[in-house]
């Protein structure tokens, strides 16, 4: 359900950024989106079309990239898979995990017309 | 023709997250975001909490809720200030609700102040909303492996309170269990057990928040 004010927002970044340029329209948006989002790309890109509505981002074809979660151990600096997000390093079964990817949500670039 | 664009999506709601927690900051203001699913005991907590800490700490709430004024009513009965969020279709609360929200209390004659997000173990863990603080409420009889299958508002809270242990003998969720899983995805997670019912554990729950304050403001507690 925290699609649509998500949808929302991409809509803004898009449109104003797209102004930066003199943009008559927008065409496409890439967005990278990080597992731990847990966003629904198909009801991302429903809500995207209908608040696009009306704005020179209406029609623009959202593009949804995912970002694995992988955590690093600070122990021993091993990099894995956070799947389950159990925060213990398979190697040293350290416990002070940073998470280096999974929890972005970033509208990257556009393109436009 | 290309623009980058590297733009947090939530970027508008966090800088007026910045703001929120600026106003609260001057207005002395502890703020929690309580969260949990619905029918959890956040209101019953609350309830508690308002004459636990009479005396303490004044306490001031923000409700948000689909529809209806029955948790500010409740809580109106306690006498503290509350604002009554109507979210109509919205599953969360996000900044800007609480900014404007922010214009109908009174936040000078407030110490801490709760705000009581709508009921989903979800969306409310990706807004902030200005808060010093993130504070879960899970019921026993949701079961013990809610950590497992919602492990971001886990990880994202500070503190999970395990609410109704009064019917721990009428269901199979495991103590042991519950508070391991909350920890795989949040090792340093602080746990409270706690009976809205009986008032087990409330006492605990405001020494925690008289501690917070403390730590955030220093010695001018008044109790």
């Amino acid at each position: 359900m925290h699609e649509m004010a998500i949808a929302r927002s991409i809509v803004d970044i898009a449109v104003a950024a797209a102004g930066t340029e003199n943009a008559r329209r927008v065409v496409r948006v890439n967005v990278l989106a990080g597992e731990l989002r847990a966003i629904i790309p198909s009801q991302l890109i429903l809500y995207f079309g209908l608040v696009s509505r009306d704005t020179i981002a209406e029609g623009s074809h959202l593009s949804l990239e995912t970002a694995p979660l992988v955590g690093r151990c600070a122990g021993c600096g091993d990099e894995f898979s956070l799947k389950d997000l159990t925060l213990v390093c398979p190697v040293c079964r350290g416990q002070d995990i940073e998470m280096i990817s999974g929890t972005e949500l970033r509208v990257k670039d556009i393109e436009v017309e | 023709m290309k623009i980058n664009v590297m733009t947090d999506v939530l970027e508008a709601n966090d800088r007026i997250a910045d703001g929120n927690r600026q106003v609260f900051d001057s207005n002395k203001n502890l703020v929690l975001n309580l969260m949990s699913s619905p029918g959890a005991g956040k209101t019953a907590l609350l309830e508690r909490t308002a004459s636990a800490l009479k005396g303490k700490l004044r306490l001031g709430v923000i409700v948000g809720d689909l529809e209806t004024t029955r948790d500010a009513d409740r809580l109106e009965k306690q006498g503290i200030p509350v604002v009554q969020l109507t979210t109509g279709s919205a599953c969360h609360l996000d900044a800007n609700m609480i900014a404007v929200a922010l214009s109908r209390l009174d936040l000078s004659a407030i110490d801490v102040l709760v705000i009581e997000n709508v009921g989903n173990l979800v969306c409310p863990a990706e807004f902030r909303l200005g808060e010093d603080v993130k504070v879960m409420i899970l019921s026993v009889t949701e079961g013990d492996e809610k950590p497992l299958k919602y492990p971001v508002i886990f990880r994202e809270s500070s503190l999970l309170i395990i609410n109704k242990i009064d019917l721990l003998k009428h269901t199979d969720f495991h103590m042991d269990e519950a508070k391991a899983n909350a920890r795989k995805t949040h090792p340093d997670l602080e746990i409270l057990d706690v009976s809205c019912v009986t008032g087990e554990g409330v006492s605990e729950w405001v020494d925690w928040l008289c501690r917070r304050y403390r730590e955030k403001f220093g010695a001018s507690i008044r109790a």
